[in-house]
C-alpha cells in the first residue's frame, strides 16, 4: 500500500481535514451515540436485563450488550461520517478542491476514510467508556478489538462514500442507513445471542454479515461468541477489501464526481 | 515539468452529455507564457473545455495535454501545473479561509510551514488578511472572488485557468485582478481566461480563441484578429449573436 502513496502530505492533510470536520461538530457526531448508548445500557442492561436469565452465556445481559452497542455505533458513525462529508462536498461542490489536486484515487479514498475510521473508533471506545458508569468491563483481546474496529470502520466508511456518491439529495443519503445497515446490525445480534432465536431465524442470521462483525467485537471484549472467530476474521477482511476496492473504482471512473 | 513550449495542447476533443454534443473535435494549442482569451457565448463549450483540461469532466475522444502530460493517464503531473479559479464559490463551509488555503496547499504536497507562509502572503496580497479567521460565508462577493484566486494560486501553478474571474466584480476589484493577472503573465505564467467582457480580453490577452456550438471557430494572435474591427464586432459576426 505504501508505494501507492506518492503524495503523503496531501493524504495527511485530507485526513486531518476530515477529523477536524467531525470534531468541530462533536455535539452532532460524538455525543449523541454516547447518550443513546447510556440509555440503552440503563434501560435494557440495568432495568430489564437484570430480570433476564442469561446464565447460559456466562455473561450478565449488560456485559452482553456493551460489545453489541460498541459495534453498532462503530458501524453507524463510520458510515455517517464519510457519507455526510462526501455528500456535502458534492452538494457545495468543494469536492473540486480534492479532485483538482494531485492526489491519486487511492489517496483520495484513504484521506476520506481516515475521518470515518477515526470517528467510528472514537465513538466505539466512548461507548465502552460509558459502560463503566454501570459495570466495569475489561477487554479480553485488545489486539483483536483493534483489528475488528479498523476492519468494521473501513467497511462502513467505504459504504458511506458509495452511499454519498449514489445519493442525489439528503433524503437518499440516509436510506441505506435507515433501511439496511441499522436493521441488519440489530438483527445481527446487538441485543440477543443467536441461540435465543427460533431455528429458522438462526439459520437466516448466518447470512447476515453484520452478525460476524458484531460477534468478532463481542469475542474481543468478552472471549465469548456464538460463531467461530476465524469465520468472523475472514468475513471482516473480505468485506473490507471488497468495499475498499469498489470505492476506489468509483473514484477512478468519476462516478457522479466528474461530469 | 517537461520541457515543452506548448502549455496546453488539445486535439480533436469530443465530449457528449448523454446525446448532446458539447464539444466537437476541438483542437488548439496555448503557448507557454501566453495570455489566452477563450471566448464564446453561453453554452458554447468554454467551461466544458476547462473541465476536460482540469480533469473535472471525462471526455469521449481526443488528446488533452498540459506541458506534455496527458490529463487522464498522467493526471498526477498535469494537476500540479494547473490552478483553477472557478465561476462558483465552492468553499468548504467547515473551514476558515486561512485553513482552507493551508489545506489546499498541502493537497498539492506543500509542507505545512510553507503552506502557512504562502497562505498568509496571498491573503495579505489580496487584502483578506483581516478575515483569515472567518468562514467564507462572512465574506462579501468581491472577497470571495479574491479568495477563489488565492486558492488557485496557492501551489504556484504554471498555468492559471480563470473562468469568468471578474463577473460581478466592482471596478476597483476588476482593476486589481487585471493588474495581478498582467503581473503574473509578465513573470512567465501561462494564463487561460474565459470572459464575456470583450474589453477585458482585448486589454489583457495576447491570443484569442472563439468557440461556438462546441467548435473552435477562430483562433489567432490578437493583432491578427483585430485588424480593422473591434473584438465585440468580430465576436458578434462569428457567433451570429445580435
Amino acid at each position: 500500500m505504501l508505494h501507492l502513496i506518492t503524495n503523503p502530505i496531501g493524504v495527511w492533510a485530507l485526513s486531518k481535514r476530515e477529523i477536524h470536520r467531525f470534531l468541530s461538530v462533536a455535539n452532532q457526531t460524538i455525543f449523541p451515540p454516547l447518550v443513546s448508548s447510556a440509555l440503552f445500557m440503563y434501560i435494557f442492561g440495568v432495568a430489564i436485563g437484570s430480570r433476564i436469565n442469561f446464565a447460559s452465556t456466562g455473561l450478565s445481559y449488560l456485559q452482553f450488550i456493551v460489545p453489541g452497542l460498541m459495534a453498532m455505533h462503530l458501524i453507524s458513525s463510520s458510515y455517517e461520517n464519510t457519507s455526510s462529508s462526501l455528500f456535502i462536498g458534492r452538494w457545495h461542490n468543494h469536492i473540486q478542491e480534492i479532485l483538482l489536486s494531485p492526489l491519486s484515487y487511492i489517496e483520495m479514498v484513504l484521506g476520506l476514510l481516515a475521518g470515518g475510521v477515526a470517528r467510528g473508533i472514537t465513538v466505539c471506545l466512548g461507548v465502552w467508556g460509558i459502560s463503566f458508569l454501570f459495570s466495569p468491563s475489561s477487554i479480553a483481546h485488545p489486539l483483536a478489538l483493534v483489528f475488528f474496529m479498523v476492519m468494521i470502520s473501513v467497511i462502513f466508511s467505504c459504504a458511506g462514500m458509495m452511499g454519498a456518491l449514489w445519493a442525489e439529495d439528503f433524503g437518499m443519503l440516509s436510506i441505506w442507513n435507515i433501511y439496511l445497515i441499522v436493521p441488519l446490525a440489530l438483527l445481527g445480534g446487538v441485543f440477543h445471542p443467536l441461540s435465543m432465536l427460533p431455528r429458522p431465524l438462526q439459520i437466516l442470521s448466518h447470512f447476515n454479515p453484520m452478525h460476524y462483525l458484531i460477534s468478532g467485537v463481542r469475542w474481543s471484549m468478552t472471549n465469548t461468541g456464538d460463531t467461530s472467530l476465524s469465520i468472523c476474521v475472514c468475513v471482516a477482511l473480505f468485506l473490507a477489501g471488497l468495499f475498499f476496492i469498489a470505492t476506489v473504482y468509483l473514484f477512478k471512473i468519476g462516478y457522479k464526481l466528474r461530469t | 515539468m517537461r520541457n515543452s513550449e506548448t502549455a496546453i495542447s488539445i486535439k480533436y476533443l469530443t465530449k457528449f452529455y448523454k446525446k448532446f454534443q458539447a464539444l466537437d473535435e476541438v483542437s488548439f494549442n496555448v503557448k507557454r507564457g501566453d495570455f489566452f482569451a477563450f471566448l464564446g457565448p453561453n453554452g458554447a463549450g468554454k467551461t466544458t473545455t476547462i473541465n476536460c483540461l482540469t480533469g473535472l469532466s471525462n471526455y469521449q475522444s481526443g488528446d488533452v495535454k498540459v506541458f506534455g502530460y496527458d490529463v487522464t493517464s498522467e493526471y498526477l503531473h498535469s494537476r500540479r501545473l494547473i490552478g483553477l479559479c472557478a465561476q462558483e464559490f465552492n468553499f468548504d463551509p467547515f473551514l476558515t479561509i486561512y485553513q482552507l488555503l493551508v489545506y489546499q496547499a498541502q493537497y498539492f504536497g506543500i509542507p505545512p510551514m510553507e503552506a502557512k507562509k504562502r497562505s498568509n502572503q496571498l491573503l495579505e496580497r489580496f487584502g483578506l488578511i483581516d478575515k483569515r479567521n472567518c468562514k467564507h460565508r462572512a465574506l462579501s462577493g468581491g472577497m470571495k472572488k479574491r479568495l477563489l484566486l488565492c486558492r488557485a494560486l496557492i501551489h504556484d501553478p504554471e498555468i492559471l485557468i480563470l473562468d469568468e474571474p471578474t463577473a460581478g466584480c466592482d471596478l476597483e476589484l476588476k482593476f486589481l485582478i487585471w493588474d495581478y493577472l498582467s503581473q503574473l503573465n509578465r513573470e512567465g505564467k501561462t494564463i487561460f481566461l474565459t470572459t464575456h467582457y470583450m474589453e477585458e480580453a482585448e486589454k489583457l490577452c495576447k491570443t484569442i480563441g472563439i468557440i461556438n456550438h462546441g467548435r473552435m471557430v477562430r483562433i489567432g494572435d490578437k493583432k491578427q484578429i483585430l485588424q480593422d474591427k473591434s473584438l465585440e464586432e468580430i465576436f458578434l459576426e462569428i457567433t451570429g449573436s445580435e
